[in-house]
């Protein structure tokens, strides 16, 4: 069973490693580096106002804690077809389960260790703690942590009756106990507190799984809930295929559409124009980045750096449309109809020049509002004009065109 | 003679799967493609609408190859494929609309019939419904709808039958015979046997990419004395004959 939970473990971590190396990209860590620069600096100025002795610290830090304690939930990885194939392995499942909570560890462990960590200077400046105290909260967060996932586990089993261990008012009660006692008193009572806490939770624990069920359904209803979370939070970097296919009507947009002329030129403008807007892949990437964009252009002065942010904002967005165009290559109507390929190049320059020309639109105004001077904003605006032109109307046939020639 | 298919040898790759295929369908005619799965019905349907190109022979249509001038040749073409393939952004009003745009119709006119073929398939009352709400035969008829609604010369229906409520596979037999009268040439690839004995006017029996026989019913019971009456009897002994 430990072995059935490995091989889950290594394929799914296989998949976060795929979403990760997407929403990592280049892109995303330059203005993660920007965000958290800016925090830390944020922080650290904070910090230099502080005297000392502030009455609010350790609630702050009770708080802070006690919000990162219930960080890093159980990770089962059990899947909806489990309680069909491994219900006659009910027993053997518990070694899985154990697997499980070792593996949620890691990261809960490490997110608690990293939380002390930052909150130390604070803890310093505030309370004039040392090194020793800062090390005794970490072992109490750490070991109320480990209290915590055990109760998931114990869970996971009608232990309790109907009613469940890891319910959220017994969890932060307990946190809060333990964290407020280390704060307020000393930290080694939070130690000794914790410890405790999690002996007797896994004593209780030995002494009753073995007579209980598991709870199958719940287990598999919280395992999908915390995957979906997973992936909603990919899903704002990158398109994931459990998410995708969504499709919006979108009823707000139809004034717009009906601006297209029902002719036979412009057949694929009509097509791809709804199917842009109404598919959340291509217009969510616009809508992200366009926004992006905005809010990074809103803080930066200067006289190049605006025009060359826009500009590279145009182009991320200009390029990510192309694959755009194949969209509708699966549907033989698109081969069948008596529509000239050349028209259907010209319907997406079109929708693309469209596109391009209001998300410029909309960072020029940003880059007027934020420099309100003349020259950056005419430069802004040529410059985005020339890019808009080249990249919809020369670019992009171009590219099209051989991309077509490679795949006849 | 609407269709001519000429001595055409294709396939998806370069081992070609039609090997010297020809035959013909004229026009007000309905001609049955006939043959076992992977005898070769759907790649001759691709050669003939254009997404497969022959390695060898010919495909006209009225005097037109989809060489000489694509548009002309797509112009006179509706195909319903035996999957129903539909857009998943646009309702079923804006597939009609995208057909009438793509085939060039004049919308007055095409909306009069749409409306007529919405009603006989009962689904005049979803045409704000995405694609993803309709069920398997629900898309089918949103295939036939679009495809009846063009003034296409030669319609190519690829295994009609299968899916359809008996009342659909009515009313399509219907439309097949309104649009025959017209004058329209019809390409049907079918397994349900009884239906197409008494509905095509011709058959063509594939078999292993060839063109095994073709003609009416009693050309073909001419042909093959020893197998039977009826075509279901034909296609038994056609595909017996592989077998020993």
């Amino acid at each position: 069973m430990t072995g059935l939970f490995k091989t889950r473990l290594q394929r799914h971590l296989r998949e976060m490693a795929k979403y990760l190396r997407l929403v990592f990209n280049d892109f995303f860590v330059f203005a993660l580096l920007f965000f958290l620069g800016g925090l830390g600096l944020g922080y650290s100025n904070v910090l230099k106002q502080l005297h000392g002795h502030e009455w609010w610290a350790p609630l702050v830090a009770l708080l802070v804690l006690t919000i990162v304690a219930q960080i890093g939930r159980l990770a089962t990885l059990i899947e909806d077809a489990d309680r069909v194939f491994l219900l006659p392995k009910e027993r053997a499942m518990h070694a899985y389960l154990v697997a499980a909570r070792r593996y949620s560890q890691v990261i809960a462990q490490a997110t608690q260790a990293i939380a002390i960590f930052l909150l130390s200077p604070f803890l310093a400046v505030t309370l004039g703690w040392s090194v020793t105290p800062v090390l005794l909260l970490l072992v109490a967060q750490v070991a109320l942590k480990d209290a915590l996932l055990r109760m998931d586990l114990a869970s996971a089993y009608q232990v309790t009756g109907q009613a469940r261990m890891n319910r959220w008012p017994i969890k932060w009660g307990l946190s809060l106990i333990v964290l407020a006692c280390g704060l307020w008193i000393t930290p080694l009572v939070a130690v000794i507190l914790a410890i405790v806490a999690d002996i007797a939770v896994a004593v209780w624990f030995q002494q009753h799984w073995q007579t209980q069920q598991i709870r199958w359904r719940e287990q598999i209803k919280i395992e999908d809930n915390r995957m979906l979370g997973i992936y909603r939070f990919f899903n704002m970097f990158t398109e994931v295929p459990m998410l995708s296919g969504t499709i919006k009507r979108r009823r707000y947009l139809d004034g717009l559409f009906h601006l297209i002329k029902p002719t036979h030129e412009q057949t694929y403008l009509y097509l791809f124009s709804r199917g842009m807007a109404r598919g959340t892949e291509f217009s969510g990437l616009i809508v992200r980045l366009t926004v992006i964009g905005m809010m990074l252009l809103y803080f930066i002065r200067g006289e190049w750096l605006p025009v060359i942010l826009a500009a590279l904002f145009i182009y991320l967005i200009g390029f990510q449309l192309l694959p755009f165009f194949h969209q509708y290559d699966d549907i033989v109507f698109t081969h069948v109809y008596p529509v000239a390929a050349a028209q259907r190049l010209k319907s997406f320059v079109t929708l693309m020049t469209l596109i391009l020309s209001v998300t410029a639109v909309l960072l020029w105004i940003v880059v007027v509002l934020a420099n309100q001077q003349l020259l950056p904003a005419a430069v802004t605006l040529i410059v985005e004009a020339l890019e808009v032109w080249y990249l919809a109307r020369i670019y992009t046939p171009q590219r099209l065109k051989r991309s077509a020639e490679n795949r006849a | 003679m609407a269709l001519e298919v000429s001595h055409v040898v294709g396939g998806y790759s370069q081992i070609p799967v039609l090997k010297d295929i020809s035959f013909d369908v004229k026009d007000g005619e309905l001609v049955g493609l006939i043959g076992l799965n992977g005898a070769g019905k759907s790649t001759t349907i691709n050669h003939v609408i254009g997404l497969l190109t022959p390695h060898q022979g010919t495909i006209t249509l009225n005097g037109v190859t989809i060489d000489q001038d694509s548009q002309a040749y797509k112009q006179q073409i509706a195909y319903i494929p035996e999957t129903p393939v539909l857009y998943q952004e646009l309702t079923l009003r804006e597939h009609l609309e995208v057909t009438m745009m793509a085939y060039d119709l004049d919308h007055e006119k095409a909306w009069a019939t749409a409306h007529k073929l919405l009603k006989t398939f009962r689904l005049d009352n979803k045409l704000d419904w995405f694609p993803a709400n309709f069920s398997k035969g629900m898309k089918q008829k949103v295939m036939i709808v679009c495809a009846f609604l063009t003034s296409a010369k030669l319609f190519i229906i690829d295994e009609p039958f299968l899916g359809l409520d008996p009342l659909a596979v009515n009313d399509l037999l219907n439309l097949i015979e309104e649009r025959k009268r017209q004058g329209a040439s019809i390409l049907m690839s079918t397994h349900v046997l009884d239906t197409a004995q008494r509905y095509c006017d011709r058959f063509v029996l594939l078999h292993d990419g060839q063109v095994k026989t073709e003609g009416t019913l009693s050309e073909l019971q001419a042909a093959l004395p020893e197998a039977g009456e009826s075509l279901n009897d034909i296609y038994l002994s056609m595909t017996k004959v592989d077998r020993s």
